[in-house]
Formats: structure tokens, C-alpha cells, sequence
């Protein structure tokens, strides 16, 4: 064993560079796999341990008060998946609450108030507060925030919370912070707790609400559960429920507690696989090059008598030595690492508990690092078996070539480097495949990562584009019966409106009957398509004739639809078909696209329910909104008003700002991950091309010494070598840029189509080939210490 | 006296291994003249072999100069020197160091890309000198490993004269060849010689060494002694063996 420790240690003194570089590697391949597995155990804990930590009950529906009924309660006690039930009041201004946030801009979010005494009929909030009792009763209005407001919101015990509701502002204290599941992010909306005298001040202009709580052991009764109660609501009451009435199952909260954190973690994995098989190339090529550069030392030592298998074991051990020492450093990283993750992780959900480092995946990555290594090093190293003793005295002749002289010098046109670098290129033709990989699989995460981060981080218009729903400046949402056309002629005469569109606000509910089964669709309706400026048909063309809709690619694929089909629709026994004009991209299905006229074939007394307005330039929204908010003062519609006029104003709503604040978290995860995928893939690159030119500059040492002695500088050889990397790289950048572009339309393909940046993708090309040529000939530069003068000691 | 081509002055090398210097070359002062086939002979470990690779820029000295013409090129850093090298020198060697993974005719290309434009004249002349020094078309395809240690070293000479340069070095040509390849080797020598190629050449070998019309023998890492011959001929073998052998025995050969 003794003797074959003294192998290992010789070669990785030999190769100190590459050792170190393949430690780094696999070493990130730890890190990354160890900690992501760790914290996704992490993530996996933040939603149950929130659920015991706050009492939370499982499942919630809010109903408007005036369509409550204290029988709804009794209805749910009775039914047997309900295991317990409780109720509040709360009130909820959803999307037309807005607050000041800390840098003095609006921002829209649902918010609801609750009184402490409501609030523990939902859960057991824990207050965490550096405030007295008797500081906090000097408080004229407190207000207790969710967690979210201090992690994301920046909020701090004793800030000024400044709350608006239509034109009305209210300032609170913020006192304390507390965790809930039920309204505690920023996508569903945030609950805060205020006291008794507020809520009755706040009642006034917020409409209220009854929260139905109940349990189902875990959310065993899902949606169907729900839809079951709710249905008896409606049929006890025997009216339909304001469609303003909305519930957070447990399946919902669970799932946007888990999605952002996973988007994260499977970036990392992802990562970490492009890692691990550059591991696998790299430790390929480095046991090859070794093998073939000590092909005389091995013919010497199987004369000496040792063994093919000693000789093997000695490569899998000082492998095993680097994987070691990797994976220990690694593990040691994991655990420093995992707790940033965590944190990361409930900054993203926005939720606190993600609890401790779970050491185990750990441990178990690190071993099955280990493993592997051991075991791609061996299937390599074994390769000395074909080599007899025989080749130490020929000099290894067995693997000199004998076949054809590929890019003869003699047909230079051009530079002779360039013909080396070809030569070079076509003789390693194998090594290169290995790069090739290499370098694919990381271009594939980088131009991936770039159009991703394209979409998501790069302002918000991408995103806008493929949500298949017009985003004019400002909505304005009415009450059903409202009539959308006198409110849009007032507004087509302020100087500030550039444009109005009526449509509808998604309050008619269509079937669409189709060989799968019925499924309830929602109609965007528009007079004129061709006046939206965020629809765009991707297949075939807008509806423009009463008997045509357009579909989202996502129903159209769902339903096996292409353009030229009927579908029947169908609406209070009514059935018309309609023929498929086209289709568009859009973020889910559910929704399709249809005239006014085509509507009102199929519902005869449908009307528009909503304003688009689309201001001047120049026109600040939140003036504009504060403008018709005050002009339209009498025109809200308000939990207890009843219609003014010939409209009635439910809410203003800015749709962008909307989508925007609920994609906060989503947009930071994305960011986070897609920062570290491009960092880590250069880093693998470079690491990568390192290895690569340090192992090429140590094998073909004396060709460049006679090179240098023919008069080739220093500067030409590192060129000559740093070239004949770039035919790999150019074939991996086209390759890897090809496989993105079908990965991004495999993923999209439900969705319909995002507008890849071609341009800006050719010049990202560019950038990773000089990137990867700079590396490669930063890695050459150990030609320069060669010397002529080691010709003399041949 | 043909004009010097390239000389030194105070020429030193010294070698550090572990904290012991090793002074190989000690203030040497040398001219080489253009049209000499200058040779340099001495003992094992001499410095003979280190003064070729100073003279030919191979290698910086630790002190002093080496001029080529007024040019000193001993404050060259490494690129200049490799310029130097590739307008104005070639190599032989005694381990012959063709490309391995080249054939003959692109090792011979290797040397003339370098310093010229490919061009169908220069593919005649590499075709042209390998056909001279015997090495035939079927040869070109093959690699070096396919190759006798004196086709090697032919190869190699074509490669070293390629360019047309002024100083051909050679370091031990004949020293791993048998004597029927070293000795068509050297006639080769003494052709380029005889058309006015100027050579410097470290060897051991007496037989060698007759080719030459210089001889310098070092001892110590200086110059003790200098020995001039007529242009090698055929005829006088014996007068010329015996006129060198007597100053090697004088030199404590």
C-alpha cells in the first residue's frame, strides 16, 4: 500500500495546479448539491412548522358580510371532512389598498385589518415586539405587521405605516411583527392586526368581511371540498356570492410557500449537475493525458513488477486524496452555506422557519461525490492494462500516429497559427469532445440564465407580454350592472387619456365544451382587437367576426385546438360555435378572446364591466388615479352604498403595479439563481479550460521548446494553443445556444411565445467565446517559463 | 579574414544548483566569422555546449555581451530572441527533435512558416532541399517515429536551413547517429559550407571536427586554444587529420 501511496503523492506533486483546480470543482459540486439538498429539507419545513407555530387553521373563505349567513357555519360542521371550524370578521380592501413604502412610493396590495380577538379566531399570533403594553397603549393607532413587512416591507417597530384606501390615507405605528400563513405574503395579500376603535374607522371605507376557517386534515378535502361548500352557500342562500368573496386553501398555501424556494434550489441542483459532469470530463481527461504522458514510467514500473492494478489504484487514490479533501471543505462550506439558503429561502416565500442545517444530505452527498469519483477515476485508470513494458523502451511508441496528416502546413493560405490550432484541434479530437460537453452544458445554462433573466429582471415588459391580458395604464372596475360606455366617453375627454377600451372584468362565466370534458372559461371581450396594445395573436389572427374566438396557446394545446377549429361554448343552456381564429400566448388558460358582437350571441345582456385607460405620456398614474378617485368620489361602490348614477366604481386598478409587487419575490428568486448559474458556469469554464491548457502545455513541453528554438515566441505558441480550443467553442456556442433555444420552447410551449432577444443572445455568444479564449490562452501561460535551453538536457 | 558575423565579450555563464554557482563559461571574448564553419571541441563538461546556446541565443548569458554585428542581443528578452532566432539562425541537434506529431514535410514547414508566407516557391524549395539531402517524396508522409536516426537528422538540417539563415548551429549532429549516417550527415555540412553557409558546431568527434576550417578548443569555460584549417577536401584527409589531432594532443585532448 505503501508503494502506492508514493504513486499518488508523486503525481499530485506533478500536477499541483490541476489538483488544486479539480478540488475547486468538485469541491462547488458539494457545496452547491450538499446545500440545496439541505435547505429544500429546510424549505419542505417552513410551511408545517409555520402551521404549528401559528395555530393557523388549514383552509379560509371570505365571504362579503351582506352575502354571509351564520347557517353557512352549521353547513360546515355537518359535513364530514370538516374537522373543526371557526370564524372571523376581518376587513379587506384587496387590490385598492395601497401603502407608502419605505422610499415614499405607492404600492398596491391587498390588505386586510383584523382585531386581536378576530385574529386569534384564525390562529395563535405570537407578537414579537421590543414595545411595553403600556407603550403600545399610548399609541394612538398601532398595528401589528406579518413578518414579510419587516424581510421585504423594511419595516421596523415604531416606522409610520401609511396606509390608502380610494383617497382616504391613514397613519399607523407599527408596534410588532408576527407570522400567519393566512395573508402573510405579498402575493395573497397582507393581514394586519389594528385595535377595536380602527377597524370600526377603517370599516367605514373597507368593506368587511366573515373568514370561514376550517380544517380538513391537512387539506385532505382540497378543492373539491371547498367548491362543495360553497356551492351549499349559494343553494342555502339562493343567491350567487359577490364574486369579490375569495378562500386560501391549504393545497395554495403550501404550494406558493414551496414554488419560489424550489425555483431557487432546482437552479442550484442544476448547477451543481453541470458540475458534476465537468467533473466526470475533466478527471476522464486528466487520467488519459497522465497515462499517455507516463506511458514510458508505467512500461518502467510493470517491468519492476508492479501490477496493473497497483498502477490503477495508485490514479483512483490520489483522485480519492482530491475528492477527500473537496469533499471535506465542502461539507465545511454546506454548513455555512445552507443557513444563507435557508434565510434566501424565506426572504423568497416569504416566511419565516426554515429551521436548522439538516446535516444528513450532507453527508450523503459528499459520500456519493466520493463515490463517484472513485469510480469514474478507476473505469479510466484501468485503461494500463494494455500497456506492456515493452512501451518504456520504445518511448511509448503504441501511441504514436500513424494515419493522415490532417490541415497540412503546406496548404497554409492564411496565419500558420491558425493551421496549428486546426491541427491541434483534429489531433485531440477526442479530448475535444469531452470540452465540447463541457462547454455545451455550461453555454446551455448561460444563454438559458441570459433569457430567463431577459424575461423576469430586465424590467417587467417581457413578463407583460406573455400574460395575454391587455395592461393599459389604469383599469377601472364596475359593479355588473354598471354601464362601462357613459363612464368611458367621460374619461375619453380628459386631456390626460390618450385612449379608453371598454371590457369586461371576467365576471361571466362560459363553458367550453370540448371532447375532454366542459371546462368554465372566461371571455376577454374588446370591440375591436386590433385597438389592444398587449394581445398579440401568435398563430392565425384576432377575432374579428361574431362567430370566431381566439384561444391561449395553453388551451388550445390542451385541448388538441388549432386555428380553423370550431368549439362550442355555451352559456345559462345557451350553445354557439365559434369558429378558432387564432391563438396567443398567455401565462395560464381559462381565458379566451372574443368581439362584443360575439359575446352577445352568446349572452344576450352582457355588458362591459370594465375601462381600460391609457394615458398621455408623461401623465404620473397615481395622480391620474388620485384625479378620477376624487372625481368619482360618489360613483364607489362600497360595501354599504348602493349605486350612484349609471355606474359604479368597485375598484382602480394598475395591473402592471400589481403584477410587479406579486412578482417580487419570484423575480428575486429568479435573479438570485440565475446570478449564481452564470457566475458558477464561468467559473466551471475557466476552471475547465485552466486544466485543460495547463495539461496541454506540460504534455507538449519540448514540441514547444523546438518551437521556441525555431524562432516562435512566447506569445505565438499561447496563441496557437489558446486557438485550438475555439473550434470547440464555437461548435459547443452554436450547440449549447440551440439546445437553450428548444429547452426555453419546450418549457414555454404551453404557454406560447417569449420574444428571445436574438441580438442580444449573438452578442452574449460572443462574449463567452472571447471569454473562453482568454482563459484558455490565461492557461497557456506556462509556455513562457519554457526554455530552449531543456533541448540541452535531452 | 572574412568580417565577423557574431563575437562576445566577457562571456559568462553560470549555473546555480542548490546554493553551489557553477561558473561554466568564464569571461570568454570570440568572434565567429560569416563563411566559417567554426568548431567547438573541448572536454565533457567544458561549457561548449552552453557557449553554442549563448552565441546562438538560445540562452541569456549571466554576464557580459554577445554582439550579432553591432547588435547585442544579450539584453534581448525572450520574444526578441525567438525573432532573432527565426530571422538569422538555425538549429540542429544532436537529439534531433523533429515534431513528433508532424510528418517530415510539415516539420520542415514548421521551421519555414515561421519566418516566411507560404507560397508555391517555398514548397518547391522545401521539396527541392529534402530531394537533396536524400530524403525521398514517399519519405515526407512519414512521421519522425517511421524514420532512421540520419533521415531524422536530414529532416532536420532541411528544417534548420529553410529560412537561408546567416549561422547555422549544430550541436553534437553526428551524436546519435552511426557512422555511416553521421558521416552523410556532415557531407551535407560540407556542402552547405562549401556554398558559403556559415556554421558553428560543438562536437567531440576528430571526424567530425575535420569538416571544419575553425577549430576552438575550450577548457574550463574559456578559450585556450584555436586551431584553422583550408576548406575541407576529400584530398588531404590524412595531412588534416594528423594537423588536428597534433593541436587536440597540444590542448590535452
Amino acid at each position: 500500500m505503501e508503494k502506492i501511496i508514493r504513486l499518488s503523492l508523486a503525481n499530485i506533486r506533478k500536477h499541483k495546479f490541476e489538483f488544486v483546480s479539480l478540488m475547486i470543482l468538485v469541491m462547488m459540486c458539494v457545496l452547491l448539491i450538499g446545500s440545496a439538498l439541505s435547505a429544500v429539507l429546510g424549505a419542505f419545513k417552513i410551511f408545517p412548522d409555520a402551521m404549528k407555530n401559528t395555530g393557523s387553521y388549514e383552509n379560509f373563505i371570505s365571504i362579503l358580510k351582506k352575502d354571509y349567513d351564520k347557517e353557512f357555519e352549521n353547513i360546515m360542521r355537518e359535513h364530514p371532512l370538516v374537522e373543526q371550524i371557526s370564524s372571523a370578521r376581518m376587513l379587506y380592501g384587496g387590490i385598492k389598498t395601497r401603502y407608502i413604502n419605505k422610499n415614499g412610493e405607492q404600492v398596491t396590495i391587498p390588505q386586510s385589518f383584523i382585531t386581536a380577538d378576530n385574529s386569534a379566531g384564525l390562529e395563535r399570533p405570537v407578537i414579537d415586539t421590543t414595545l411595553t403594553d403600556e407603550e403600545i397603549s399610548k399609541l394612538e393607532h398601532w398595528v401589528y405587521m406579518p413578518y414579510v413587512m419587516y424581510d421585504s416591507g423594511k419595516y421596523r417597530v415604531g416606522d409610520t405605516f401609511e396606509m390608502i384606501c380610494n383617497t382616504k390615507r391613514f397613519s399607523f405605528t407599527v408596534a410588532g411583527f408576527y407570522e400567519t400563513l393566512f395573508l402573510g405574503d405579498m402575493s395573497n395579500g397582507i393581514k394586519m392586526i389594528v385595535s377595536d376603535s380602527d377597524y370600526h374607522m377603517l370599516k367605514d371605507v373597507i368593506p368587511e368581511y366573515v373568514v370561514l376557517a376550517y380544517n380538513d386534515n391537512q387539506g385532505q378535502g382540497g378543492y373539491d371540498l371547498f367548491k362543495e361548500l360553497y356551492d351549499k352557500f349559494e343553494e342555502y342562500s339562493g343567491k350567487e356570492i359577490d364574486k369579490k368573496s375569495f378562500y386560501l386553501l391549504y393545497s395554495d398555501m403550501e404550494y406558493y410557500i414551496s414554488e419560489s424556494a424550489y425555483l431557487l434550489l432546482q437552479i442550484i441542483v442544476a448547477m451543481a449537475i453541470v458540475i458534476v459532469l465537468s467533473v466526470i470530463v475533466m478527471i476522464r481527461f486528466r487520467i488519459a493525458g497522465d497515462i499517455k504522458e507516463q506511458v514510458v514510467n508505467i512500461g518502467v514500473l510493470k517491468a519492476l513488477g508492479y501490477t496493473s492494478m497497483e498502477i490503477t489504484v495508485s490514479y483512483v487514490l490520489e483522485y480519492l486524496l482530491m475528492a477527500g479533501l473537496s469533499v471535506i471543505i465542502g461539507m465545511i462550506g454546506c454548513f455555512m452555506l445552507t443557513p444563507v439558503l435557508l434565510r434566501m429561502c424565506e426572504l423568497i416565500v416569504e416566511h419565516r422557519g426554515c429551521g436548522s442545517v439538516s446535516p444528513l444530505p450532507i453527508f450523503l452527498t459528499g459520500l456519493g461525490v466520493l463515490v463517484l469519483v472513485g469510480v469514474i477515476a478507476f473505469i479510466r485508470a484501468i485503461m494500463v492494462r494494455k500497456y506492456l513494458p515493452v512501451h518504456a523502451f520504445r518511448k511509448g511508441q503504441g501511441d504514436h500516429r500513424f494515419g493522415r496528416e490532417y490541415f497540412p502546413l503546406s496548404k497554409t493560405k492564411y496565419s500558420v497559427h491558425f493551421r496549428f490550432a486546426l491541427k491541434e484541434f483534429v489531433c485531440n479530437f477526442k479530448r475535444n469532445i469531452g470540452l465540447m460537453v463541457c462547454i455545451t452544458i455550461s453555454v446551455v445554462a448561460v444563454v438559458f440564465s441570459f433569457v430567463v433573466f431577459n424575461v423576469f429582471c430586465n424590467g417587467l415588459d417581457a413578463i407583460y407580454a406573455i400574460t395575454g391580458i391587455e395592461l393599459s395604464d389604469l383599469q377601472v372596475e364596475l359593479e355588473p350592472s354598471s354601464d362601462a360606455g357613459i363612464l368611458a366617453e367621460e374619461l375619453e375627454q380628459m386631456p390626460e387619456v390618450r385612449k379608453v377600451l371598454p371590457t369586461s372584468a371576467y365576471n361571466t362565466i362560459v363553458v367550453a365544451i370540448t371532447p375532454d370534458g366542459n371546462r368554465g372559461m372566461l371571455p376577454l371581450v374588446f370591440h375591436d382587437f386590433d385597438d389592444t396594445e398587449n394581445v398579440f395573436p401568435i398563430d392565425g389572427r384576432f377575432p374579428k367576426h361574431d362567430n370566431e374566438i381566439m384561444l391561449t396557446k395553453y388551451d388550445a394545446k390542451w385541448d388538441d385546438i388549432v386555428v380553423g377549429d370550431s368549439i362550442i361554448l355555451e352559456h345559462t343552456g345557451v350553445k354557439k360555435t365559434y369558429i378558432v381564429s387564432g391563438v396567443t400566448t398567455a401565462m395560464a388558460g381559462g381565458i379566451f378572446y372574443i368581439t362584443y358582437d360575439g359575446i352577445k350571441r352568446l349572452v344576450p345582456d352582457y355588458r362591459f364591466d370594465k375601462v381600460n385607460i391609457y394615458l398621455e405620456d408623461g401623465v404620473d398614474v397615481n395622480d391620474f388615479r388620485y384625479l378620477i378617485e376624487e372625481k368619482y368620489s360618489d360613483n364607489f361602490y362600497g360595501s354599504e352604498k348602493e349605486k350612484n348614477g349609471d355606474f359604479a366604481i368597485t375598484d382602480i386598478v394598475d395591473m402592471k403595479e400589481i403584477m410587479s409587487t406579486q412578482l417580487v419575490s419570484t423575480v428575486f428568486a429568479v435573479r438570485v439563481g440565475v446570478s449564481i448559474f452564470m457566475t458558477l458556469s464561468a467559473v466551471v469554464v475557466m476552471i475547465i479550460l485552466f486544466i485543460l491548457m495547463e495539461s496541454s502545455v506540460r504534455q507538449r513541453r519540448k514540441e514547444f521548446a523546438i518551437m521556441k528554438g525555431l524562432g516562435y515566441t512566447s506569445h505565438q505558441l499561447m496563441f496557437q494553443l489558446a486557438c485550438c480550443i475555439v473550434p470547440s467553442v464555437i461548435i459547443s456556442v452554436v450547440i449549447g445556444t440551440l439546445i437553450s433555444f428548444a429547452v426555453i420552447e419546450l418549457i414555454i410551449d404551453y404557454y406560447g411565445k417569449v420574444n428571445i432577444d436574438i441580438s442580444g443572445v449573438i452578442v452574449l455568444d460572443i462574449v463567452i467565446l472571447i471569454f473562453c479564449f482568454l482563459c484558455a490562452f490565461t492557461g497557456t501561460r506556462k509556455i513562457r517559463k519554457i526554455s530552449v535551453c531543456e533541448l540541452m538536457t535531452e | 579574414m572574412n568580417s565577423s558575423i557574431l563575437h562576445t565579450k566577457k562571456l559568462c555563464k553560470t549555473f546555480s544548483n542548490s546554493g553551489t554557482q557553477q561558473h561554466v563559461i568564464k569571461n570568454l571574448d570570440l568572434e565567429i566569422y560569416k563563411g566559417d564553419f567554426t568548431v567547438i571541441m573541448g572536454s565533457s563538461g567544458s561549457g561548449k555546449t552552453t557557449l553554442l546556446y549563448a552565441l546562438s541565443g538560445m540562452d541569456k548569458p549571466t554576464l557580459g555581451k554577445v554582439y550579432f554585428g553591432e547588435e547585442d542581443i544579450s539584453a534581448y528578452s525572450n520574444d526578441e530572441l525567438a525573432v532573432f532566432r527565426r530571422n538569422h539562425c538555425g538549429f540542429v541537434f544532436q537529439s534531433i527533435h523533429l515534431l513528433e506529431s508532424m510528418n517530415v514535410f510539415d516539420n520542415v514547414m514548421t521551421g519555414a512558416l515561421v519566418l516566411q508566407k507560404n507560397s508555391p516557391e517555398l514548397i518547391r524549395k522545401v521539396e527541392e532541399l529534402l530531394i537533396k539531402v536524400g530524403i525521398t517524396k514517399e519519405m515526407w508522409g512519414k512521421y519522425p517515429n517511421q524514420l532512421s536516426g540520419g533521415e531524422c537528422q536530414r529532416v532536420g538540417i532541411v528544417r534548420a536551413v529553410i529560412n537561408d539563415p546567416q549561422i547555422l548551429f549544430a550541436d553534437e549532429p553526428t551524436g546519435s547517429l552511426n557512422s555511416a549516417s553521421g558521416r552523410d550527415v556532415m557531407d551535407i555540412f560540407t556542402q552547405l559550407h562549401s556554398n558559403g553557409q556559415s556554421i558553428v558546431m560543438v562536437t567531440h568527434d576528430v571526424r567530425t571536427a575535420m569538416r571544419g576550417n575553425r577549430v576552438i578548443f575550450i577548457s574550463d569555460g574559456a578559450v585556450v586554444g584555436e586551431y584553422k584549417m583550408p576548406l575541407y577536401s576529400k584530398d588531404d584527409m590524412t595531412s588534416r587529420k594528423d594537423g588536428l589531432q597534433n593541436f587536440l594532443d597540444r590542448m590535452g585532448w
